[in-house]
């Protein structure tokens, strides 16, 4: 990893225990390799935006998506929330991750 | 006897004094020869995925203790740990069973073992029961080039062929296919079908090759069931409701049954083991329905519901909930169809003896929405009964409580932080009962190297699910 305020950006990673991490992810990187390069363990599934495991909330900052993030809904994708295993920052960024978010977002059916 | 390390004799066993077989291939010349030679399972493979965990890894497959003499009884033994992360073990198979027992120097010897979510392979050489070890790994890109992904049912085919039915295409979406691999070397060689029709969706498939048959299910495009389980995903008509007929020796497409409301999710199929037979049942997990399908005199296919599960109010839920059938399993003498509810949280037994007239016969409650039993031996029931496994002589019925990482954690959010778990219950087949063994509890919660889901079980030899007669 390139350590250069110029060709990286600060990526911190809140979960919901209150646990929170700051890794540095560089330029068209993405966060689920950024996050294995620094031994930080995030879920990931697929590795190619189909399956979810990996979805995360945007609280701040910008990303964008390498590939059609195919696992994300456009109501999902519009209210904030980032598929990590092909998304790379193009600001520093702050984001909600954990494996309770999948389900979080999908809800319950009957409940 | 006590046997930790079983020889590979005694668990491997090919068909011990059949005179009149020529060769020695693996597997047994007859169903019947498998139910009463087979001798008891002593030890079980488990799918034990860690995706979607709070504390996720690698996942494993997960080597069980099942010879009650020894002194590690119902205990994970062992652990084959994969080498990446994120595969999502869900389904797997042998590289030869009974379909191949008239081929000489074949032995059912590597397990093939598909990450769900990944598309990577595993091929697992498990000569030595209690010590399998990884030899291969298919890479996903290998599996993508062919346009297919998402690998589940793993079949192996008369003929050196491995067949794994794939769920979608290199994207994630429709249509699905079949890969086939080389039975000897596991190379791809390519896909099985050679004209696909009107099939899109694709999930489990069984094959008769005697009556040139194979018949597949649908589950839906993986970027749709991956991410979790969407009612709105189910009214615009993204899951399946159909199974397909397809010609075994031609590899065609024939005919579609279309289900409708009636077979919504039909995901596992089970023809008879008898291979003079030519039916079979699909449990449709979201109509929590079984469908009975049968070959008519004029060659085509045909289609009745035989048992028809309603949903149940629950004072927590706002809607009525679905019993969700979600694996169904036949005996080998095809006398008993056992199911899950993985929701409702029972397991039921059937005798199917007059096959298009099931007669309930018993049923376990176990965890889930409405068991009174929610412990054993103190320990929590993460989960529900779900993937079941049956003992070869029929007096055994094992199940896991997981279904897939991200609808477990919709309905059975615990079991992302502590596991699930694997049961037992003795089976009585000829007083047609069975009865929960509160003796018998692998925790995966407890697993070396952490907290495990577990899914589909087998044992070496063969099983209930693993083998077809030509």
């Amino acid at each position: 990893m390139v350590d250069d305020d110029e060709e990286t950006h600060a990526v911190e990673l809140c979960w919901s225990g209150g646990r929170v991490e700051t890794i540095r992810v560089g330029r068209g990187e993405t966060v689920v390799d950024a996050a294995e390069t620094a031994e930080v363990a995030v879920p990931y599934g697929c590795l190619y935006g189909v399956c979810g495991t990996c979805i995360a909330e945007l609280l701040d900052g910008e990303m964008t998506h390498r590939r059609s993030p195919r696992a994300l809904k456009d109501r999902t994708r519009e209210a904030g929330y980032v598929l990590l295993c092909i998304a790379t920052p193009e600001t520093d960024c702050r984001l909600r991750v954990g494996h309770d978010i999948q389900a979080e977002v999908v809800g319950t059916p009957w409940k | 006897m006590s046997t930790d390390k079983p020889s590979t004799k005694s668990e491997h066993s090919s068909h011990g004094d059949h005179d009149h077989h020529e060769v020695e291939g693996p597997g047994y010349p007859t169903p019947a020869a498998m139910r009463t030679e087979g001798r008891r399972e002593k030890t079980a493979y488990v799918m034990a995925p860690r995706v979607g965990m709070a504390n996720d890894g690698p996942d494993f497959v997960g080597v069980v203790d099942l010879d009650p003499e020894s002194d590690t009884y119902s205990d994970i033994v062992d652990t084959i740990e994969m080498p990446n992360k994120g595969d999502e073990l869900h389904h797997f198979g042998w590289n030869a069973c009974s379909s191949s027992c008239h081929a000489e120097g074949l032995s059912r010897q590597y397990l093939v073992v598909p990450g769900q979510r990944s598309s990577r392979i595993h091929i697992i050489d498990a000569e030595d029961p209690r010590d399998p070890e990884m030899v291969k790994v298919i890479e996903p890109e290998e599996v993508f080039e062919y346009d297919l992904s998402a690998p589940h049912t793993v079949h192996c085919v008369p003929g050196g062929k491995i067949v794994v039915s794939m769920l979608g295409d290199a994207e994630g979406k429709l249509p699905g296919g079949f890969l086939q691999l080389d039975q000897e070397d596991f190379s791809i060689e390519g896909r099985w079908e050679t004209d696909r029709g009107e099939m899109e969706m694709n999930y489990d498939y069984w094959y008769q090759p005697r009556h040139d048959v194979l018949i597949s299910s649908e589950w839906a495009a993986p970027n749709t069931y991956y991410p979790g389980f969407d009612l709105d995903d189910v009214e615009a008509g993204k899951y399946g409701n159909s199974i397909h007929v397809w010609s075994w020796e031609d590899r065609e497409h024939i005919q579609t049954l279309e289900f409708g409301e009636q077979g919504q999710i039909p995901l596992e199929v089970r023809m008879s083991h008898n291979p003079e037979e030519t039916q079979g049942y699909v449990g449709a997990a979201l109509s929590s329905n079984i469908i009975r399908f049968y070959e008519r005199d004029d060659g085509t296919w045909d289609w009745d519901v035989v048992i028809d599960e309603d949903p149940r109010e629950h004072e927590d839920w706002d809607m009525p909930v679905p019993p969700l059938i979600t694996d169904i399993l036949l005996s080998l003498d095809d006398q008993y169809l056992f199911f899950s509810n993985w929701l409702h949280g029972d397991v039921r037994m059937y005798d199917v003896s007059d096959s298009a007239n099931p007669r309930l016969v018993d049923q376990i409650w176990a965890g889930g929405l409405f068991s009174d039993r929610q412990e054993v031996q103190g320990t929590e029931i993460r989960g529900a009964p779900q993937m079941l496994q049956l003992s070869r002589d029929g007096r055994r019925l094992y199940w896991t409580t997981s279904l897939f990482s991200s609808w477990d954690n919709q309905f059975f959010p615990d079991i992302a932080e502590e596991g699930s778990l694997m049961l037992k219950a003795d089976v009585y087949p000829e007083e047609g009962r069975m009865e929960l063994d509160e003796e018998f509890l692998v925790d995966f919660g407890d697993a070396p190297g952490g907290p495990a889901r577990a899914h589909e079980i087998r044992w070496p030899g063969g099983d209930c699910t693993s083998d077809v007669w030509q």
